[in-house]
């Protein structure tokens, strides 16, 4: 017979016995566990004591459970991940705008509170720069000066700097020199040499309580020092107007906008939300979401967008808070607080300005995957704004609250925080030195305000391109002024002019909403995967040669130990007592002399080292025997014509 | 062990009966031996199998020593990978070099042609009486300036608007509004319109009146502009490029003569769109930068020969694809005379995905809406097509601004005398959503998006214009 035939022969005999037909379940189990290429099962059943296999059996079934739940959360990955791109919209929500004129409020309302700090402004640009508006006026004007005496300049003396590097000015109410020994602080970009030092023009900002200390600012430009002169006394003044008295000296809706058309359909004033911004005065924002509705678009293009004419009353303008004419926009999510002051367009005049907008819609991975905050109520600051996070908001709040810790009231820019109240210099002598010195260290990043405030994770930006075009033609302005001059209700021979008039379009350029976000490259699921990856390239092991590797070299490594340090103790124990005795035989110590053997019962460790006949050298531990090396178990009687050849 | 029963190691058969709870090794040995034949590590197996022979054991040692340190090694990697938590972001740059995209500049100054000259003028006067009725305010402006006709090619003249009458039963009237409370304007301006039977009227009406009276001239100008034949010949002198444009100036050489192809848009006047084709060579951007780019000095002249459709002056401008049709009435921007302006543009390319994932389309052949526009698939072609296919279906004639389907006419009140009404009717349900066109036309798959980088606007130079990419 063929040696081939031989082992089908044995296998047949042999199969019934162990196989799938194996008599009894637990045969068949115990058969499978010797047999299966998953690992777990097999070490319960080579594993030795009950502890062990039970140990076993728990991990194999968690990690059962483990699996699933694994896979049913990738199974769902799946879905959620491409539902959420079967979704599309045509429509998008329209933003939020909202507008204000440059110029706070109406001049003539504000002169009953600021005509006392316009004169002084007039009478302290003439003496520093010696012109006038007419020489009658102005003497009269210098006399009332003198007469009156100078509050503000009082307050905050304006420098003219004689020479710099001697650092001598002459004071501009008293018209005094000397020199001043404070520290100078310059605002302008850069102390590059601007020529004359005679320009450099400043104010003295003094703590009241100790009038040694002193700073002085200067501006590159007279302009600017005045301009900032002027608006520190304005904020005084303001702070003490309250806001009803406000509102009612800043525009109105019907003043601000003349026509109105959205999305082809001709909207007012209703559609329009007030809101009191304390620099740019009555802003109204359009499309608010005030009362839960958002307006959305389906159309691209201008003709869906918004429409607005404007009435910019340039004849009204506070001459010194203001020096350009126009009206501010900003395009803004209805939940973002818009922040006219910092990020807003300007727009002009006697023209047609569109704004075209592309929407980005991004997110970011919060921690720890960058620093950012999700909702900003991890932020520990205050947020004194009604509205969502944002960086910005953070910030201002941040910087408030600082000024209303020390120098105890609160900026005018920005909202109160609860129980505090605006900066007035009748209340608060010194809170403009003490601002100047705070803002200073806002700059510099020493208020610790950068380091608390967090970007947010997710925003949304409106990206504008702005076109001008003349507005309105030479041929249509006669017609088109005087109908608008009429919708105004003015009389028809007194008409607007167009440069009181701003033509203003906001829509959206395309409807493709740019979505950046970001995704974790790795996750726990991706760190598995290649753990195991690596593990079974490298070993073609699993979770289960790892415990199986902490099993046996660490638990049963230590046992080992600890139970021959357990020997060793009891073995010189006894040698201590039997010394006496022993000291004939000094050369059979240790484990290796079967006589000590005693108590221990012999295991086959211990069997294998009882001492043989000299000549008949046995190796000290035998060969190992294949079939046992052999993971098919099923030959439960090694065949000896198969083993032949196949471990050499 | 714990209760005392030796263990049996070399134990083939580890179910038989009696065990004990937890059993140890004796030795070392003992337990490595076990650990190599019954691990599922498989290179362990190779140690003892081969140690009879210690050349081979020693080679399997090494092995594993060797694979046990590349695996900790690339622990090592996975796990510092792990801690700086990166994230992906999926965006591709291409920067070879692109055809220039095509650019279409309108003068905002539609012709007056001869056919309906008449016509315009009574329109003008009508205008000019509705204002002077209205407002108190007598005005000479549209009707006294000169104006330039432009006579139409192989035309028969005043052939059709000999028969046309101006429906002087649409006049802007004023309106009083009902009382909101506020203390001035009780009084709107707006326009009737009436269906076929007159038994069903609205009035056309716009918070301000500039609106209304535009929206009320832009009405009766596209009745009679719909007289006019579909196709017109305009004398070539007449759409020589040279009445919009200067000088010219691509990449440092200037432009020929050929390179761009002229239209006239009903609205936005004398249209010359620049490289409409891309497949010349010559538009090819080969560097980014302003001198790379098409300088071009324009010529903004205030001629307004219909000084009632528009209200700005200045160059409209569009930057889009080539071979397709440029909707200045969507996506334009301004140009503003006596200033040079700078723009960068910058081309963004989104890739849909079609199938399960959303509704799109590739070549917008599989859409049932008939494009009338003859150029690629765009969502504004198919949304024109759809509104017009809805308009001859339920008003029976096409909007003016659209092109024709076969078989249709335009629309004018001597012939359809309810158009008007119908019309509103029908475009404020688009504008609603209520027209199964936005279910109808689906985005394209591929859309390149000119994004223009702020065309700065405020340096006034007065110097050139200046696109460059």
């Amino acid at each position: 017979m063929a040696p081939g035939k031989t082992i089908k022969a044995k296998i047949k005999k042999t199969l019934p016995v162990t196989g799938p037909q194996a008599p009894t379940v637990s045969e068949l189990m115990h058969w499978y566990c010797m047999n299966t290429n998953t690992h777990g099962c097999r070490r319960i059943v080579v594993s030795k004591g009950r502890l062990r296999r039970f140990i076993w059996i728990l991990l194999t079934l968690s990690a059962v459970g483990l699996i699933l739940w694994q896979c049913a959360e990738l199974v769902m990955f799946y879905y959620t991940a491409s539902v959420s791109v079967t979704v599309q919209f045509q429509k998008l929500p329209f933003p939020a705008v909202t507008i204000c004129n440059i110029n706070p409020y109406k001049y003539s309302a504000m002169k009953e509170h600021l005509s006392e700090l316009d004169k002084e402004t007039k009478n302290a640009l003439e003496t520093l720069y010696g012109f006038s508006e007419g020489k009658s006026k102005v003497r009269r004007d210098a006399d009332d000066w003198n007469a009156t005496g100078s509050k503000f300049l009082e307050i905050i003396p304006l420098v003219k700097f004689e020479d710099l590097s001697k650092k001598t000015v002459t004071e501009i109410p008293s018209g005094n020199k000397r020199k001043i020994e404070t520290s100078v602080f310059h605002q302008g970009s850069s102390m590059v040499n601007t020529g004359d030092p005679q320009d450099v023009v400043g104010f003295q900002l003094c703590d009241p309580n100790n009038s040694s200390d002193c700073a002085v600012y200067t501006f590159s430009s007279g302009v600017n020092a005045i301009q900032e002169w002027y608006k520190l006394h304005y904020m005084n003044i303001m702070a003490q107007i309250p806001l009803e008295t406000k509102v009612n000296m800043g525009y109105s809706a019907e003043d601000l906008l003349l026509t109105c058309f959205f999305d082809g359909i001709s909207c007012d004033t209703r559609n329009f939300t007030p809101f009191h911004h304390p620099l740019y005065g009555n802003c109204y924002t359009f499309n608010s979401g005030e009362n839960g509705k958002v307006l959305t678009t389906s159309t691209g293009g201008s003709e869906y967008g918004l429409h607005v004419v404007l009435y910019i009353e340039e004849a009204d303008y506070n001459p010194f808070l203001v020096t350009s004419t126009g009206a501010k926009i900003i395009v803004h999510d209805q939940h973002e607080y818009p922040f006219i002051e910092d990020i807003g367009t300007e727009i002009e005049t006697a023209m047609a300005t569109s704004i075209g907008m592309h929407f980005t819609r991004s997110h970011k991975l919060s921690k720890p995957y960058s620093d950012c905050t999700e909702t900003g109520t991890d932020i520990p600051v205050a947020n004194l704004y009604n509205k969502s996070y944002s960086l910005q908001i953070c910030l201002h709040s941040c910087f408030q609250r600082a000024m209303v810790d020390t120098c105890g009231c609160a900026q005018y820019a920005q909202p109160l925080p609860p129980g505090a109240e605006y900066c007035n210099y009748k209340k608060y002598p010194n809170w403009m030195y003490c601002y100047y010195k705070l803002h200073e260290k806002f700059v510099k990043e020493q208020l610790g305000c950068q380091q608390i405030c967090k970007e947010a994770c997710s925003f949304k930006e409106w990206t504008l391109t702005t076109s001008l075009a003349q507005w309105p033609s030479s041929v249509s302005e006669d017609w088109l002024l005087r109908v608008l001059s009429w919708d105004k209700g003015q009389k028809i021979n007194k008409m607007l002019n167009k440069t009181d008039l701003a033509n203003l379009v906001v829509f959206y350029k395309d409807l493709n909403e740019r979505f950046i976000s970001e995704n974790p490259a790795n996750n726990i699921v991706i760190l598995l995967s290649n753990f195991g990856g690596q593990l079974g390239l490298w070993m073609s092991c699993s979770v289960v040669c790892v415990i199986e590797i902490i099993e046996v070299f660490f638990i049963d490594s230590f046992f080992i130990v600890m139970r021959r340090r357990w020997q060793k103790a009891k073995k010189w124990w006894h040698d201590r007592k039997a010394a006496p005795a022993q000291v004939n035989a000094p050369a059979n110590e240790g484990h290796d002399n079967p006589v000590c053997i005693d108590e221990d019962l012999p295991t086959f460790n211990t069997a294998l080292h009882l001492p043989l006949p000299q000549e008949n050298h046995v190796p000290r531990t035998p060969p190992p025997n294949y079939s046992t090396l052999q993971l098919d178990a099923a030959f439960t009687d090694p065949l000896p014509d198969t083993l032949e050849g196949s471990c050499h | 062990s714990s209760n005392g029963i030796p263990p049996s190691p070399l134990r083939t058969h580890p179910t038989s009966g009696d065990e004990g709870l937890i059993e140890f090794y004796s030795s070392f040995k003992d337990m490595f031996e076990f650990f190599c034949k019954n691990t599922t590590i498989h290179g362990t197996v190779r140690l003892v199998c081969s140690s009879s022979n210690r050349m081979k054991t020693a080679f399997w040692t090494l092995l594993f020593l060797a694979s046990f340190g590349m695996l900790y090694w690339q622990f090592a990697l996975l796990f510092s990978q792990y801690w700086t938590y990166p994230v992906i972001m999926t965006m591709s740059m291409h920067s070879e070099p692109k055809m220039f995209p095509a650019i279409t500049l309108c003068n905002l100054d539609p012709y007056r042609f001869d056919l309906v000259s008449e016509r315009l003028a009574q329109l003008d006067q009508m205008a000019e009486e509705a204002i002077a009725n209205l407002y108190g305010y007598k005005t000479s402006i549209f009707s006294s300036r000169y104006k330039k006709d432009i006579s139409v090619k192989g035309g028969s003249a005043n052939l059709s608007s000999s028969s046309f009458q101006l429906n002087r039963h649409i006049s802007l009237v004023m309106l009083k509004e009902p009382d909101t409370g506020s203390k001035k304007k009780h009084f709107k301006v707006g326009f009737k319109l009436c269906n076929a039977t007159g038994g069903n009227c609205f009035y056309k009406a716009y918070s301000s009146g500039v609106d209304t009276i535009q929206e009320w001239y832009r009405f009766h100008y596209m009745n009679i502009m719909s007289q006019l034949p579909v196709i017109i010949n305009i004398s070539s002198h007449e759409e020589h490029i040279q009445n919009l444009v200067y000088s010219c100036q691509y990449d440092g050489e200037p432009c020929r003569e050929s390179d761009y192809i002229h239209f006239h848009h009903q609205v936005y006047g004398s249209c010359y769109t620049f490289n409409s084709k891309g497949t010349d060579l010559f538009w090819k951007a080969t560097k980014p930068g302003i001198s790379y780019g098409l300088s071009l000095i324009l010529k903004a002249e205030q001629n307004d020969r219909l000084p009632l459709l528009s209200t700005v002056a200045g160059v409209q401008v569009m930057i889009h694809n080539h071979n397709q049709t440029p909707f200045l009435e969507h996506e334009w921007f301004d140009i503003r005379p006596g200033i040079a302006t700078n723009i960068g543009i910058r081309q963004d390319e989104v890739h849909r995905l079609g199938g399960n994932y959303g509704k799109c389309t590739v070549d917008g052949e599989d859409v049932d809406v008939k494009l009338l526009y003859n150029s690629s698939y765009t969502l504004q072609a198919c949304l024109h097509s759809c509104f017009q296919d809805k308009m001859v279906e339920r008003c029976g004639c096409g909007y003016y601004y659209y092109p024709l389907p076969p078989g249709a006419e335009y629309c004018n009140y001597n012939k359809h005398p309810a158009w008007g009404h119908c019309f509103y009717q029908l475009y404020n349900r688009l504008a609603d959503h209520h027209l199964s066109c936005f279910a109808k036309c689906p985005k394209p798959i591929l859309i390149r998006v000119e994004l223009v980088g702020g065309p700065c606007a405020l340096c006034a130079i007065p110097r050139i214009r200046d696109c460059h990419s």
